[in-house]
This record gives C-alpha cells, sequence and structure tokens, in this order.
C-alpha cells in the first residue's frame, strides 16, 4: 500500500518510546531497520555508469530508508558533463575497478578530483574503495587522490580453495586477492564520532583491506570472522591479510572528503552498518539525522494515469524476471570486464524495480521519460530471451550478456529517476520536503 | 481478501481482448469458502456467458499438506452440467501464485489466443503459432519463447482444436482429469491454453502459528497407511487391482509427488529406454507421466500389450484426449490395435457414452486407499464418502488422490487451517452446507 511505510514508521513511534529519538527506528520491507531518517535532504548521486555492477542498488536501498529520496543517477558523460555540481555525495559501489577506472577516464577523474576538492563527499565501497587509492596501473593512475595501499596485495597467490574465479584478479606483475567472501565483523574505532557501537558485520565481496597513510583516519579495522564467513584460502593467510587491516577509512582531499567502504557498508541486510552510512552522511553532509517527520498519510494529488504504459512496463518487468529467476537454476556465469557475473545479479536490478513498482503505479505518477523506460524495459526481456536460447542451446552468451547489463544499468537509473520523483512530488504537493541543500558543508572531522 | 490469498479475481473477455480485475471479498469468502465453492459461485454469476472459471483453494500451495490443488470449473458440453476438474502438478500452485485467486473466462475469440498470466499480469497473446501443434509442442513453444522452462500450461491439442468431445484440457505434457470435454470448450473460444509464472508471496496472519499446526498435521499424516508405499502400482494394488499392477510394474521408472502432497501418486514409465536407468536418457522424451489409472485401465481391457497401452495413452497426451473416453470409443468401434486406434483419434466420438454423472474428476479412486476410513462396504455409503472426501479437497484446495488415502486430513483439519492463516472462521455448518451444494 502507497502509506505502508509512513504507518509503519508511526506505528514504530508510538510502540517503541525507548528507543533513542536519534535512531527511532523505521521499518520497510517487514524489516525494523534502526537506520535513522533525514530531516533534509542531501542531494545524492549514485554512479550508474560503465564499470559498475549491481551493488549500487543497495545504496539505493539504503538511502530510500533514510529518507534521502533525492537521488540521481550518473553514469560517466554525466560526470564529464559537470553533473556532479548538482549533489553532495556521491556513492559509488562495487564493480570492476578498472572497467569503472577506464570509463571515467582523465575527464572524469577530473571532474571527481573537483568534486571532492570543493566540498563533495565521495563515498566508495569496495570497487569504488580501490578507484581512489594510490596506483601506478593505467587507468587507476589517474585517481591517485589518497595515500591508502591495497593490503590484500600478492606476487605469490595463495592456494585458492574455492570460488576460484572469484578468488583474484591481476593487478600488473601482482594479483588483488581476496582471502574470504561474506560476512565480516569490524571494529569501530571509539573516536570516530560516528557510532555508539563497538562491532558491526558487513559482507565482504572483494573489497579492498587497506593501508592508509597518516592524513587518512581509520574509522573501523577488520576484526574477526564470523560463522558466515567464507575461506577462500588457508586460515592464517585469511588472519594475517585481514584482520586488524583499516576496512573503513576516511580521507580529507581539499574541502571534501573521501570515505572508502572495504566491506558493502551499503548492503541492505547490514542495518547497523547501513546506520554508519547514515551517520557518515549526517556529519559530512551537514544535515541532521532526527525522527522521521515527513507525514506521507495524505494522498498526494493524482496525475492522471496511462493505465496500458504503466501495466504494459510492469507486465515487461514480469516478463524479464520470470526470465531471470529461472536462469538462476542454469550452471552458467559470464566474464565481462575483470569481473564473473551470475544470473542472480540480473534478479538484483528487476528486483529493485519491481518492489518499487506498486507504489509508483499507485502514486499516479508518470516517469517524462516513459515511451524510453519502456523500451528499455521491452530490450530487457528480449535480450534475456535471447541468452537463455543461447545458454539452452549450449551456446556462447558473453556478448549478450555484457549487453544485458549495461541495458539493465540504464534501465535501473531511469526507473529509479521516475520513481523518486514521484516520492518527492508527493511530498512536495504535501509541504514537508525540506530543500535540498547543494552548499557543501563539511564537518566532523573537517 | 488479505490473507491466503491475492485478493483478485480476473476476468477476462475473450470476444473484446479486455481483461479487468475485481476484488475478492473476505464476505464471498465466508459464504464460499474457496476454491470449487467460489469458482461454481462466479460460474453462476456469468452464467449467461457459460464462462470458463479457474481457481484455487484457501490452503492452495501453503504448507498444509497436500495443498497443490485448483480447480477447473465449467459447463461439461458433454454432460450438460457443472463439472469440477482437477489442476494438479505444479500447475496447481502456479496459479495461485501468479497473482489472482480466480479467473473467469468469458466470450469467444475471433482468432486462436492464450492466456498469459504472471505476477498479477494477464496478456491475452496470439496462439496462431501454436493452433495445429500438440500438447507437447505447444508447452514446449511458450517456455521457449517467454524463456522459462518453470512456466506451466494448462493447454488443448489438436482434439480441442477439432472441438472433439473426448478432447481434454492438459497439464503441461500430461492428461488430467478432464473427463468432461473441457477440451472442447477451450477449441470452441479458441483459447488454445492458458500459461501460468507467478513469484508471488502469500500473506498468513498467524505465519509461525501456521508453521506449527502444519508440521504437526504432516506428522500425524506421515504415519498413515500408506507409508512406504509409491506410485500407482500400490494404488492398483490397493484397490484390488493387482493384476494390473504386476502389468506395469516392469515399466516403471520412478514416481513423483505433485507439491507438497506427501505421496508420490505420480508414475513415470520408460517405453524407448531401459526403466532401470538411473541416468539422463538418451532420448528427448523416454516415456511418459500417468496420474490416475483409469486410461490404463480401459487400454488392457482392450487387450493391448502393457508396451502398446502405454505408448497409447502418450499419443493421448500429445493429441489431448481423454483415454479412457478413447479406449471406450475404440472398443465400441471395434479397433483393436494401437495404430488403427491412433490412426483415428479425429474420428472417434462419444455417441452418449457418459459414464460419470458426478461433478468431482473419477481420476481418483472412488473408494478408500491403503487407509481404513470406517466407510463399511456398503456402495452408498461408500459413494457418499467419497463425494464429501472430494467435496473437501476441492474446497480447501487439497489434493483429490491423497484426500482418499489419508483420514487425518479431516475437516476440522483445514478449517482450523484456514483459520491460522486468514483469521475467518469457517463453521462446519456452513462447510456442511457448502458441500451438500456441490454434491448436488
Amino acid at each position: 500500500m502507497l502509506f505502508q511505510r509512513a504507518k509503519a514508521i508511526s506505528h514504530l513511534m508510538e510502540n517503541q518510546a525507548d528507543i533513542s529519538p536519534r535512531w527511532l527506528g523505521c521499518a520497510f520491507e517487514g524489516a525494523v531497520a534502526r537506520v535513522g531518517t533525514f530531516s533534509r535532504y542531501p542531494r545524492m548521486g549514485i554512479y550508474v555508469g560503465g564499470g559498475s555492477s549491481h551493488s549500487w542498488l543497495w545504496f539505493v536501498e539504503v538511502f530510500e530508508r533514510q529518507g534521502l529520496w533525492d537521488l540521481c543517477f550518473l553514469d560517466e558523460d554525466d560526470l564529464k558533463a559537470g553533473a556532479l555540481g548538482d549533489v553532495n555525495a556521491l556513492a559509488v559501489s562495487g564493480g570492476d575497478t578498472f572497467g569503472l577506472a577506464g570509463s571515467l577516464g582523465r575527464e572524469g577523474a577530473a571532474a571527481l578530483k573537483g568534486f571532492i576538492e570543493g566540498g563533495g563527499v565521495y563515498l566508495g565501497s569496495c570497487a569504488g574503495a580501490y578507484l581512489p587509492m594510490s596506483s601506478s596501473k593505467n587507468p587507476l593512475n589517474l585517481f591517485n587522490f589518497v595515500d591508502v595501499k591495497i593490503a590484500n596485495l600478492t606476487k605469490a597467490l595463495p592456494p585458492a580453495l574455492r570460488l576460484k574465479d572469484k578468488f583474484s584478479t591481476p593487478y600488473g606483475c601482482q594479483y588483488v586477492f581476496h582471502p574470504i567472501r561474506e560476512e565480516v565483523c569490524l571494529g569501530i574505532d571509539q573516536h570516530s564520532h560516528l557510532s555508539t557501537m563497538q562491532f558491526i558485520t558487513a559482507p565482504l565481496y572483494g573489497g579492498p583491506a587497506m593501508l592508509p597513510g597518516e592524513s587518512c583516519r581509520v574509522i573501523a579495522r577488520y576484526h574477526a570472522f564470523t560463522e558466515k564467513t567464507v575461506f577462500l584460502t588457508e586460515d592464517e593467510m585469511c588472519r594475517n591479510t585481514l584482520l586488524d587491516k583499516a576496512a573503513v577509512v576516511r580521507c580529507p582531499l581539499g574541502r571534501g572528503c573521501i570515505y572508502l567502504f572495504g566491506p558493502h557498508l551499503e548492503h541492505p541486510c547490514y542495518l547497523e552498518a547501513n546506520r554508519m552510512v547514515g551517520e557518515i552522511l549526517a556529519l559530512e553532509t551537514g544535515v541532521e539525522l532526527k525522527n522521521w517527520s515527513r507525514s506521507r498519510e495524505k494522498r498526494a494529488g493524482r496525475i492522471p494515469l496511462k493505465k496500458s504504459s504503466m501495466g504494459d512496463l510492469r507486465g515487461e518487468l514480469s516478463n524479464a524476471r520470470i526470465v531471470a529467476a529461472g536462469m538462476e537454476f542454469l550452471p552458467v556465469r559470464w566474464t565481462i570486464g575483470a569481473k564473473v557475473y551470475e544470473p542472480e545479479k540480473i534478479c538484483v536490478f528487476l528486483e529493485a524495480m519491481w518492489r518499487r513498482i506498486s507504489l509508483l503505479q499507485e502514486s499516479g505518477f508518470i516517469p517524462a521519460e516513459m515511451g524510453e523506460l519502456l523500451s528499455l524495459a521491452r530490450y530487457t526481456t528480449r535480450l534475456l530471451r535471447e541468452i537463455k536460447a543461447a545458454v539452452d542451446k549450449g551456446g556462447q552468451s558473453d556478448f549478450l550478456a555484457g549487453e544485458l547489463f549495461c541495458v539493465l544499468r540504464e534501465y535501473a537509473a531511469s526507473f529509479l529517476s521516475g520513481y523518486f520523483q514521484a516520492l518527492k512530488s508527493m511530498d512536495k504537493q504535501q509541504g514537508c520536503l525540506a530543500p535540498s541543500g547543494v552548499k557543501r558543508l563539511s564537518r566532523g572531522f573537517a | 481478501m488479505e490473507y491466503l490469498s491475492s485478493g483478485k479475481i480476473l476476468i477476462v473477455d475473450l470476444a473484446s481482448s479486455e481483461t479487468r480485475e475485481e476484488e475478492l471479498e473476505e464476505e464471498l469468502i465466508s459464504r464460499k469458502i474457496g476454491g470449487a465453492g467460489v469458482t461454481t459461485h462466479l460460474y453462476n454469476l456469468y452464467k449467461s456467458h457459460d464462462p470458463i472459471v479457474v481457481g484455487s483453494g484457501l490452503l492452495t500451495g501453503t504448507l498444509f499438506p497436500a495443498s497443490d490443488l485448483s480447480i477447473l470449473t465449467a459447463k461439461s458440453p458433454v454432460t450438460g452440467t457443472l463439472c469440477h476438474c482437477p489442476v494438479t502438478l505444479k500447475a496447481g500452485i502456479e496459479f495461485k501464485y501468479c497473482g489472482f485467486d480466480y479467473l473467469v473466462v468469458l466470450g469467444t475469440s475471433a482468432k486462436p489466443v492464450f492466456l498469459w498470466i504472471h505476477d498479477g499480469v494477464a496478456d491475452i497473446s496470439s496462439a496462431e503459432e501454436a493452433w495445429g501443434k500438440d500438447v507437447w509442442q505447444t508447452t514446449d513453444l511458450w517456455r521457449k519463447d517467454m524463456g522459462d522452462d518453470l512456466i506451466q500450461t494448462l493447454v488443448i491439442g489438436k482434439a480441442g482444436e477439432m472441438r472433439s468431445d473426448l478432447a481434454q484440457v492438459s497439464v503441461n505434457y500430461w492428461g488430467s482429469g478432464d473427463v468432461w470435454g473441457f477440451g472442447r470448450l477451450f477449441g470452441e473460444r479458441r483459447l488454445k491454453g492458458i500459461a501460468m509464472r507467478g513469484m508471488g508471496l502469500l500473506e498468513i496472519a498467524n505465519p509461525e502459528g501456521f508453521v506449527e499446526s502444519s508440521k504437526k498435521l504432516l506428522s500425524a499424516v506421515k504415519t498413515g497407511a500408506w507409508k512406504g508405499k509409491a506410485g500407482l502400482v500400490d494404488i492398483l494394488s490397493s484397490i484390488g487391482e493387482k493384476d494390473e499392477a504386476d502389468w506395469i510394474a516392469p515399466l516403471v521408472h520412478r514416481n513423483s509427488s505433485s507439491y507438497n502432497v506427501p505421496y508420490a501418486g505420480n508414475t513415470f514409465l520408460y517405453l524407448d529406454e531401459d526403466p532401470s536407468l538411473l541416468k539422463e536418457p538418451q532420448g528427448a522424451e523416454p516415456g511418459l507421466l500417468l496420474t490416475s489409472p483409469y486410461g490404463l485401465l480401459a487400454a488392457k481391457a482392450l487387450g493391448l500389450s502393457a508396451s502398446d497401452s502405454l505408448r497409447l495413452m502418450r499419443s493421448c497426451c500429445r493429441y489431448g484426449v481423454d483415454p479412457e473416453m478413447v479406449a471406450l470409443a475404440a472398443f465400441r468401434d471395434g479397433k483393436k490395435t494401437r495404430e488403427e486406434i491412433e490412426g483415428s483419434f479425429g474420428l472417434l466420438e462419444r455417441k452418449g457414452d457418459i459414464p460419470w454423472k458426478q461433478p468431482f474428476s473419477p481420476m481418483c479412486p472412488q473408494k478408500p486407499m491403503f487407509a481404513d476410513f470406517s466407510v463399511g462396504g456398503d456402495p452408498k455409503q461408500i459413494e457418499k464418502w467419497w463425494l464429501r472426501r472430494q467435496a473437501l479437497a476441492y474446497v480447501f484446495g487439497v489434493d483429490p488422490l491423497f484426500a482418499g488415502m489419508s483420514p487425518e486430513l479431516t475437516a476440522e483439519s483445514m478449517i482450523e487451517a484456514v483459520r491460522i492463516g486468514s483469521g475467518i472462521d469457517i463453521s462446519e455448518d456452513a462447510l456442511d452446507g457448502l458441500i451438500g451444494e456441490l454434491c448436488g
């Protein structure tokens, strides 16, 4: 239902008075999430361009929960065209680091550096964390923004006990290797001003263990493994490579700053880690996290609904997720750039839209680029069916899959733009939305 | 309806190519409960259009034991009465999860079409390419076109397209409990079939309680007299058809269950390859799946060998005809060999043979299997018992075959499951009244 979430939050507010007001919980998708919400929006950019995988959708999920609805989805062309001038913070999630750097190129690197030096906040997770670290490799050397080195780097690769294709990536004459995957426990620096928590857990999917220089501050370190940790090599190697190394780092750059997350703090299943992302944004963008204050009990004025187009979009989305879900049973994976993609990643894109389409439909809001969105939806379904047919015949589908993931990024970004426009539109009509501030106020650690 | 339900009824008008949704009101559920109770109500509501209605029970697709059933309800073009065909295997639950609790099909399409129902979306799509194809080819075509091997189909073959009295609506590739010529109804409406796929979720009012009570009931059910038995061979033995059981036993490759049914009641037989083979067969389709013993018994009565009987049944599956009725018509027409019968599929007629008058499908044996239901030996009492067991299954969405072998699945257990799962209290009197209506 349209206002189910607001009702859930109201319910929590009524029934959980013992929760610290600053972190009053909110419930989404059936989960009780103490992630906090913002009293007004910083304007957030999310990088969805070349080299990114599906994990930027996790940032979307977390930002939405926190009430950060002023989102824009930026690809490499947008960055080069100066789109960062309109945002307070940019989130760059996982993917292929070389792919990210290659897509952004010199022009993108300059835009990114200018954005941060001008007071912007960069949140880099996994591949997004590797990107601004010190490197001599082309094109990563365009992004030597911070004095942080990779700890999980070796010339002599240890034996991979499992998931060999996820274990390492060539890095010149060395390898970046990933001793573990899945959940890891982080110890939070108690002087970080970020959290009262001592430990949090978050998943690690190839992100770095870091060796920061003096100008950077360690916010969290890899503290321990958990029952859910998957060891890809010998225990001792895992411990030596990760434990006590930096997992979350803050580095100043000009008037802005760069946050590097080794683990995916934005993974939606890790609420305490999500909360930390919110705290970082609160500190760095000068907005205050406080109780949910926006009432969405009244339905926004209805924009005439073109039922057929929104219904068509829903139908196409369903067609696509049916094919994608069926492919999860197939022993297929694709190597795109330096990264291995499984069919499950397709579902992450499609489910991110599917979970939101009912609300978008009920809102009556028709995105401005509905025609383009429908074309992307149809093309996605067609590509998926072609891939399925190729896999069934035992044929090659890497090229089609490469095309599909490009289209999925565009499709999801376009859809989510429309979705957040709808949310903002509803709030504005109720006079509850504070204007977004692009004026950059760096504080906290500054 | 908030729980155990998607809360929606889909109305499809084939004549205008339009679809619309209606809300499933809790008030209707409190009166007609679900399954055949509601499909009958919807049939009567749209009676002037002679609709085809598909529906699920409140327990369909849940953890309640044997909750695999959806129902196809329509007026039989053969008997002229309202009848209910069970939809089992995985198709029954697929319907439940594709976003609608009930589907009402009205009118006749100008061109061949099929319904593609998925995630609460209903498309009326062209079936021009499938028209003329047999049941297997059609299911394969739709699965390939839509890119998912898990799509479930209710589909007709050439028999339905030719409007044969013997035509049945098949489930995926296999025969169904349709002995009433519903396949002809589909053909008359130029409805080649219904393809279904849904990834929806069911809300449960008290999920922990529902899981706990279902587990408890399953534990009790598993101690039943059928324990250690499997497939049609053991069913045949239990109903006194030991010779027939021995006749097919050498061809059995494996037994499998419909969704969540504790008894593996479907039997796959190998014809073209060694039944003892435990690896992937060489051929694409080495045999056939039987969900009911009666077609086989009728074929045996013709004097065919086990192998020829099963080959004939496989041809029936592809052509989309009821094998039991085919055997009866062939016997009457003096056709004795498999080749003769297969060659006359398009010509066989019922000629007034309507051996079944009940509203529920005779695919399930009309006597208790394995268990003692304390029915006694009086045929009238046995018939009364059978009708009530079938009605219960068809109302709540429970496998009708398993209902005939598991006395632990009582009306009380179903009422209790609905209460826990949906919060709706159904009185035994209301249920008895509904069963009385359905059984005529």
